[in-house]
């Protein structure tokens, strides 16, 4: 796995991204580069000398959590980069009705004009599911095959 | 659609026999075998709150029980609320021509009963006898597991992580780690914070674990693939040591019989005396990347003493540095054994914990217990 410890300068150009895109201030945890888009998200004790330290002893299969891609100059944010940062989260939110949720988590672009191009966090009551593209009738979908709603078990049966 | 049921082994059944020398206790073993496991998830703190997540599953009709105070994240799903059959049953009677459903519906087939069936209820209707199973799997497909909400576990297997005790912080080797249930749980009481080896040596495992954790938000892990002695052999000529370290060790699942029925099929007598070395060679070899006043802690879902009992004798009679310590958890359990067909082990072995699924409606466990003293 080719690893890339971000430093502090590559984190704050991250960060200031972020913050245009979706208000974010701040990154409180450290980030790595997988290939060319990937950026994982991992604990602060995670060092980069301890990374290479364990590179010496074994293959890493995996490390820290998926967070985000960078694509032409942007940032998505993935189901869990968009959990982790949720309290700070305050531009380009679009939040979809239950009917739209349910579509949305099952892996289907939304028919919809958001006002908006590029991305745009998704949200649903409480719940943040990750980042949609939109342009002007749609918002391109990004939910992962295995972390989609199969179709009927989307159960918002509340009490009444 | 019933389990095939695959008979226990005579071989199997004469051991188990040994093991429970109390004829009703043997009974209420075979008996419990033959119920429906209890359908137990964990909160993962990481991403909600045990408060939020059980006002969120309740309010979707699921019966929920936090059967421990002292760990409220544990939950076990008692079924789901319905209007309830009768109303189903007049409604899919006038609305639904497939004769099938109707039949099913009218003798209260719990399995049947699809969600699109379901009808919201209301609070004043809730009674027991509205309360249905969930369906095979559901626990599974629903959006709060999706997003990483919970992780779907069996209460004894969380066990091991309650005896363990991690702290933010620390640095903790998870030697077995797919498919991730415990790694997860590791996480969730060190809150993201320090460092965890998630160490698995099979390559379709590994992928299992890294779409656990990914899914429950990991932060402090690295994946490793390796063999467990080859992995701790590296680590030690590295002098890359741990606050405490995991085994749940691969074994002949004696325990899971009652969730999965096929493990009768594949035991065999050979097999448990061959992991039975596997498991004294992969606690040998964490034992040397453990820190001083470190904790070990080894723990298998079966309950043969060749893989249980045998392999913590083993460890305290060739490392004088470990030693066993008690467990305390909010469960019966029952003490190790010190004696087996013609062996005999140490006193301190009855330090370890045995859990039966007859004891507390749960699947079966060992678990022990070592510290690392000088």
């Amino acid at each position: 796995m080719n690893i890339q410890f971000l430093n502090q300068n590559e984190k704050n150009k991250i960060t200031e991204k972020l913050k245009e895109q979706f208000g974010i201030e701040k990154i409180p945890f450290n980030l790595i580069k997988i290939g060319q888009e990937r950026i994982m998200a991992i604990s602060e004790k995670i060092k980069k000398e301890e990374i290479e330290k364990i590179q010496n002893i074994a293959f890493i299969e995996g490390i820290g959590v998926y967070f985000a891609k960078e694509i032409e100059n942007e940032i998505r944010l993935s189901i869990e980069g968009t959990h982790l940062l949720k309290e700070q989260i305050s531009k380009n939110i679009f939040e979809l009705n239950e009917k739209q949720a349910e579509q949305w988590m099952q892996g289907n672009e939304l028919n919809l004009s958001t006002g908006k191009k590029g991305f745009i966090i998704i949200k649903f009551n409480d719940d943040f599911l990750g980042t949609g593209k939109a342009s002007e009738n749609k918002i391109g979908n990004f939910i992962p095959k295995n972390r989609r709603l199969k179709a009927r078990e989307f159960n918002y049966q509340y009490l009444q | 659609m019933g389990k095939i049921n695959y008979l226990p082994k005579p071989l199997f059944l004469e051991r188990m026999q040994k093991l429970f020398p109390d004829k009703k206790d043997f009974e209420n073993y075979m008996e419990i075998l033959k119920q429906e496991p209890v359908r137990s998830i964990r909160c993962n703190t990481l991403k909600i709150s045990p408060e939020n997540l059980k006002r969120r599953l309740e309010k979707k009709g699921w019966k929920i029980k936090q059967p421990f105070k002292e760990f409220p994240e544990i939950f076990i799903i008692e079924g789901k609320y319905i209007r309830s059959f009768q109303s189903l049953t007049n409604k899919n009677k006038s609305t639904n021509t497939n004769s099938q459903e109707d039949l099913a519906l009218t003798k209260f087939s719990r399995k049947i009963v699809r969600n699109a069936d379901l009808e919201p209820y209301k609070s004043s209707s809730i009674s027991e006898s509205n309360l249905m199973n969930l369906e095979p799997g559901e626990l599974g497909r629903a959006l709060e597991h999706l997003l990483g909400y919970y992780y779907v576990q069996e209460i004894a297997s969380m066990l091991p992580v309650l005896i363990l005790k991690p702290k933010p912080n620390e640095t903790i080797l998870d030697l077995c780690s797919a498919p991730g249930s415990k790694t997860t749980q590791i996480a969730s009481e060190m809150k993201n914070t320090g460092l965890i080896i998630a160490n698995e040596i099979k390559l379709g495992r590994v992928k299992i674990l890294a779409t656990n954790l990914q899914r429950c938000g990991v932060m402090n892990v690295i994946i490793t693939k390796k063999d467990g002695w080859f992995l701790c052999d590296k680590l030690k000529k590295e002098n890359f040591l741990f606050d405490k370290i995991l085994i749940d060790a691969p074994c002949s699942g004696e325990g899971t019989i009652r969730s999965s029925p096929k493990t009768n099929l594949m035991w065999n007598i050979r097999k448990i005396k061959s992991l039975s070395g596997l498991q004294k060679n992969l606690v040998s070899a964490a034992i040397k990347v453990l820190k001083l006043r470190g904790e070990l802690i080894y723990s298998t879902c079966t309950h043969a003493p060749e893989e249980n009992e045998e392999v913590a004798d083993y460890i305290l009679k060739k490392f004088p540095e470990m030693k066993l310590e008690e467990i305390k958890l909010p469960l019966k359990i029952r003490q190790g054994i010190i004696k087996w067909e013609n062996r005999e082990y140490s006193k301190e072995i009855k330090k370890c914990a045995r859990i039966y699924p007859q004891d507390n409606n749960t699947e079966g466990f060992f678990i022990a217990k070592f510290r690392k003293i000088k």
